[in-house]
C-alpha cells in the first residue's frame, strides 16, 4: 500500500465536502442543514491544513484559524435566525419557508 | 504506525460524517449533533497527524465545545417533535445524490491525478509560537476584521433572539 | 520581527473612520436619542453616517498613497480608492432612504450593522489575498443576513433572512473549498503570486475543480442564474432600504472582487501585464451563467406582481449583463464593468427609495403604484428616470452602461471568443425587459388611483431620490465624468 500522502487527506476532505453538500440538498431540517454546512467548512479546513503541511508553509494554518472563528460566528447568527423564525412560524423546516411564493 | 493512525481516524471521520447527514436509525437532530462532535474530534486527531497542534486544540475547544453547545441549546429550545415524522422526498434525494456524486467523482479523480502529491516533507515549521507571531504581525489586519465580524455576530444575535421590546 | 503597524494604520484610515462612525452611531443612539420620535432619530443617525462616510471619502480624495501589505492582504491603489468612494456614497444614500421607513425601533443597531457591512465591502475591495477575501466577504454577508431579518414584525423578513443565510452559507463553503484547493495547487495565498505560479504550466485538473467551485460560490453571491433562487425572496422580504443596499453596494463589491480574482488571480500570465491573457477555463462557465441570468431574470420578471420581486429578477438579469463585462477580460471590459455596476447601483437605490415611500401607503404591489403621478409628481418623475435607465433607454446612464459592456464584448468577439451570440441574446432580452419596466410606468402614469391621498415624503429621502435621478441623467449625458475617472485610476494602478 502507498504511504499516506497528501492525496489521502484530500480524498477524506472531498468526501466530507460532498457529504455536507448532500445533507444540505436532501435534508429538510434546518438544524441538520446547518450541521451539513459545518461539515463542508470543515472539509475545507482539513484540505487547508493538509496543504499547509505538504507545502511546508504556515499560512494555511492561519487561514484555518480564521475559518473556525468565522464558522462559529456564522452558526451563532444562523441559529438566532432559526429562533427568530420559530417565534413566528413554530417550525424549523425548509419546506415551510414558502410564505412569499404567492 | 503513522499510516495506521491515519486510516483509523480517517475512516472514523467519514463514518461519523455519514451518521450526521444520513443516520439510518434516527432522524433526530440530537444524534446528528452528537455525531458531529465525534467527526470534529476525529478531525482534530487528523490535525495532530499533520502537526497542527494548536488548531487541533482550537478545533476541539471552539467547535466541539462552543459551537456544539450552541446547537444543543437551540435544539432544546425549539420543540422539534414533529420533525421526525416527515419523510425525505425521493425525487429531490435522487437528484441531489446524482449531483453530489458527480462532484465527488470529479474531486477524487482530479485529486488522484494531482501532480504535486508526494511524501510528507520533513517537519520544519508549525509551532504554535510561530503561528502566533504570524497572527499578530502579518495577519494583524485580518485579525482586526475578525473582531468586527464577532461584533456583528454579537449585535445580530442579541437583536434577533431578544423578544421585541415594545 | 519588525512589522510596520503605523504604515498599515495610515493606509487603513478610511476603514477606521467608517468603523468608528459605526460605533458612534450606536453610542449616540443609546445615550442621546432614545426618547426622540423615530423619524428624527433616523435622520440624525443618517446624518452621523453621512458625515463619517463623507470624511472617509474626502480623505481618500486627498491622500494619493499606495500601499501593499505583505502577501497583498491589504492593497491600496487609485482603483480601490475609487471603488471604495463609490461604495461609501451608496451607503450614504441607503442611510437616507431608511429615514422614510419605520420597520424597527433598534436604530442604533441598524446603523452600526449598515456601516460595518460597508467596512466589510471596503476591506473586500482592498483584498488581494484569498484569506482576506474570504474574511471580508463573511463580514459583509453576516451583516447583511442580520439586516435582512431586521423587521421583526414581519414573517417575510425572518424567512428571507433564513433563505439568504442558507444560500450564503453554501456560497461561503463553495468559495472556501475552491480557494483552499487553489492554495493547495499553487501554495500561495496572494492573487498575484497565484497567477505567477499558474503561468505557463499545464494546468492541473484539480485547479479546474477549484475554479468551478469558486465561480459557483461567487455565482451565489452575485445571484447569477442558476444560483439565483435566494434573490427574489431575500429582496422581497427584507426591509426596503436593506434590499437596496444588497442590490447596490454588495453587488458593486462582489463584482469588483470577482473580476479581480479572475483577472489577477487566474490570469495565466505574469502579474499585472496579464490583462490580455487568461486561462480559458473560466470563460465558458461564466458565459453560461451570463446567458442563463439574462434569460431567466428577464422572463421571470414579466409575471411579477410585487415591484420588489420584479426588481429582484431584473437584478439577476443585470447581473448577467455585468458578467458579460467580466467575460471580456481586458482593461476596457473592466472599466465598462465598473461603470455598469456603479450606474446600476445608483439607479436601483433610487428605485427602491421610491418603493420604500410607496410602501408606507399599502404595499409594494404593482397596483399600489396606480396613479402615483397624481399623488407624488416629483417621485413619479424620478421613478420614470430609474425605470427607463434600467431598461437602457438613451440618454440615461443605464444605456451607456449596457453600450460600453456590449461594445467591449463585441470588439473582443472579433479576436477569438465569439461572444457575439451572447451580446445578441443580451440585446434581445433587454428589449424584453422594456415591457415590464413600462408596466410599472403604466401603473404610475396611466392607471387611475383608487386612493387619492397625496404621498408625503421625508425631506432627506426626497432629496436623495431626486439627487440620484439627476445623477442618472447626468452620468448618461456625460458618461466621461465617471469613465474618465475609472480609466485614470486603472492606468495609475
Amino acid at each position: 500500500m502507498k504511504p499516506v500522502g497528501l492525496e489521502h487527506y484530500l480524498v477524506v476532505s472531498g468526501l466530507l465536502f460532498c457529504l455536507g453538500l448532500w445533507g444540505v440538498i436532501v435534508r429538510r431540517n434546518l438544524l441538520i442543514i446547518y450541521m451539513s454546512l459545518e461539515l463542508m467548512l470543515n472539509a475545507a479546513n482539513l484540505a487547508l491544513v493538509a496543504f499547509s503541511r505538504f507545502n511546508n508553509k504556515l499560512d494555511g494554518q492561519v487561514m484555518v484559524f480564521f475559518v473556525i472563528t468565522v464558522a462559529a460566528a456564522e452558526v451563532a447568527v444562523g441559529l438566532a435566525l432559526i429562533v427568530a423564525l420559530y417565534r413566528k412560524k413554530q417550525s424549523a423546516h425548509v419546506e415551510d419557508l414558502t410564505t412569499m411564493k404567492s | 504506525m503513522h499510516d495506521a493512525f491515519f486510516y483509523i481516524f480517517a475512516i472514523l471521520t467519514v463514518f461519523c460524517a455519514v451518521m450526521v447527514v444520513a443516520n439510518p436509525v434516527s432522524r433526530s437532530p440530537i444524534t446528528s449533533a452528537m455525531f458531529l462532535v465525534l467527526t470534529i474530534t476525529c478531525m482534530a486527531a487528523l490535525f495532530v497527524q499533520l502537526h497542527a497542534f494548536f488548531l487541533a486544540a482550537v478545533q476541539i475547544l471552539v467547535y466541539a465545545g462552543a459551537v456544539m453547545v450552541l446547537f444543543l441549546f437551540v435544539i432544546m429550545l425549539l420543540d422539534l417533535k414533529e420533525e421526525e415524522r416527515r419523510r425525505i422526498k425521493a425525487v429531490s434525494a435522487g437528484l441531489g445524490t446524482l449531483a453530489v456524486g458527480s462532484i465527488l467523482f470529479l474531486i477524487i479523480k482530479s485529486t488522484l491525478q494531482f501532480g504535486q502529491a508526494g511524501a510528507i516533507p520533513p517537519h520544519t515549521e508549525g509551532s504554535t509560537a510561530s503561528l502566533g507571531k504570524l497572527l499578530f504581525s502579518n495577519y494583524v489586519l485580518p485579525f482586526e476584521i475578525l473582531s468586527l465580524l464577532l461584533l456583528v455576530a454579537m449585535v445580530g444575535v442579541i437583536l434577533l433572539s431578544k423578544k421585541d421590546l415594545k | 520581527m519588525n512589522f510596520d503597524y503605523a504604515q498599515l494604520f495610515s493606509a487603513a484610515i478610511p476603514e477606521t473612520v467608517v468603523v468608528i462612525t459605526a460605533f458612534l452611531a450606536l453610542l449616540v443612539d443609546f445615550i442621546f436619542l432614545r426618547n426622540l420620535p423615530a423619524r428624527t432619530r433616523t435622520s440624525l443617525l443618517a446624518t452621523v453616517t453621512a458625515v463619517g462616510c463623507l470624511s472617509a471619502i474626502a480623505w481618500m480624495g486627498v491622500s494619493h498613497s499606495t500601499y501593499r501589505l505583505d502577501d497583498a492582504i491589504f492593497v491600496v491603489n487609485p482603483m480601490t480608492q475609487l471603488v471604495k468612494q463609490i461604495i461609501l456614497a451608496l451607503t450614504i444614500f441607503t442611510a437616507f432612504i431608511s429615514v422614510q421607513t419605520n420597520f424597527t425601533r433598534h436604530l442604533g443597531e441598524y446603523f452600526i450593522l449598515l456601516l460595518l457591512a460597508s467596512a466589510g465591502m471596503m476591506f473586500l475591495v482592498s483584498a488581494e489575498n484569498i484569506l482576506a477575501i474570504f474574511l471580508a466577504l463573511e463580514l459583509l454577508s453576516l451583516s447583511l443576513y442580520v439586516l435582512t431579518a431586521f423587521n421583526k414584525q414581519s414573517v417575510f423578513s425572518a424567512e428571507a433572512a433564513l433563505k439568504y443565510f442558507l444560500f450564503g452559507g453554501m456560497s461561503a463553503a463553495f468559495t472556501l473549498f475552491g480557494l483552499s484547493l487553489i492554495y493547495g495547487v499553487t501554495g500561495e495565498m496572494n492573487l498575484t503570486a497565484i497567477a505567477a505560479k499558474l503561468a505557463g504550466k499545464t494546468t492541473d485538473p484539480l485547479f479546474y475543480v477549484a475554479l468551478v467551485m469558486t465561480v459557483i460560490g461567487f455565482g451565489f453571491k452575485v445571484a447569477a442564474a442558476p444560483f439565483h433562487m435566494w434573490a427574489p425572496d431575500a429582496y422581497q422580504g427584507s426591509p426596503t432600504p436593506v434590499t437596496s443596499f444588497i442590490a447596490a453596494g454588495s453587488k458593486v463589491a462582489s463584482f469588483f472582487i470577482l473580476a479581480k480574482i479572475l483577472f489577477t488571480g487566474f490570469a495565466g500570465a505574469e502579474g499585472d501585464a496579464g490583462w490580455h491573457h487568461y486561462i480559458s477555463g473560466w470563460t465558458p462557465v461564466l458565459a453560461i451563467l451570463a446567458a442563463l441570468s439574462v434569460i431567466i431574470g428577464n422572463l421571470a420578471a414579466i409575471s411579477q406582481k410585487s415591484v420588489k420581486r420584479l426588481l429582484a429578477y431584473s437584478a439577476i438579469a443585470h447581473g448577467g449583463y455585468a458578467l458579460l463585462g467580466i467575460l471580456t477580460a481586458d482593461q476596457k471590459g473592466f472599466a465598462s464593468l465598473i461603470y455598469y455596476v456603479t450606474t446600476y447601483a445608483l439607479t436601483v437605490i433610487g428605485a427602491f427609495g421610491v418603493v420604500a415611500v410607496v410602501e408606507n401607503y399599502g404595499g409594494d404591489k404593482l397596483s399600489d403604484f396606480a396613479g402615483l403621478s397624481r399623488r407624488a409628481p416629483i417621485l413619479s418623475a424620478c421613478m420614470m428616470v430609474f425605470m427607463l435607465s434600467l431598461a437602457g433607454i438613451p440618454p440615461l446612464a443605464g444605456f451607456f452602461g449596457k453600450f460600453y459592456v456590449f461594445t467591449s464584448a463585441i470588439q473582443l468577439g472579433a479576436k477569438s471568443l465569439g461572444l457575439l451570440w451572447l451580446v445578441i441574446l443580451a440585446i434581445a432580452m433587454s428589449a424584453v425587459s422594456l415591457y415590464y419596466y413600462l408596466q410599472v410606468l403604466k401603473q404610475i402614469y396611466v392607471v387611475d388611483a383608487s386612493d387619492k391621498t397625496t404621498v408625503s415624503v421625508a425631506l432627506p429621502t426626497q432629496f436623495v431620490i431626486v439627487a440620484l435621478a439627476i445623477a442618472v441623467v447626468v452620468l448618461g449625458c456625460v458618461p466621461n465624468l465617471l469613465v474618465g475617472k475609472i480609466l485614470a485610476a486603472l492606468s495609475l494602478g
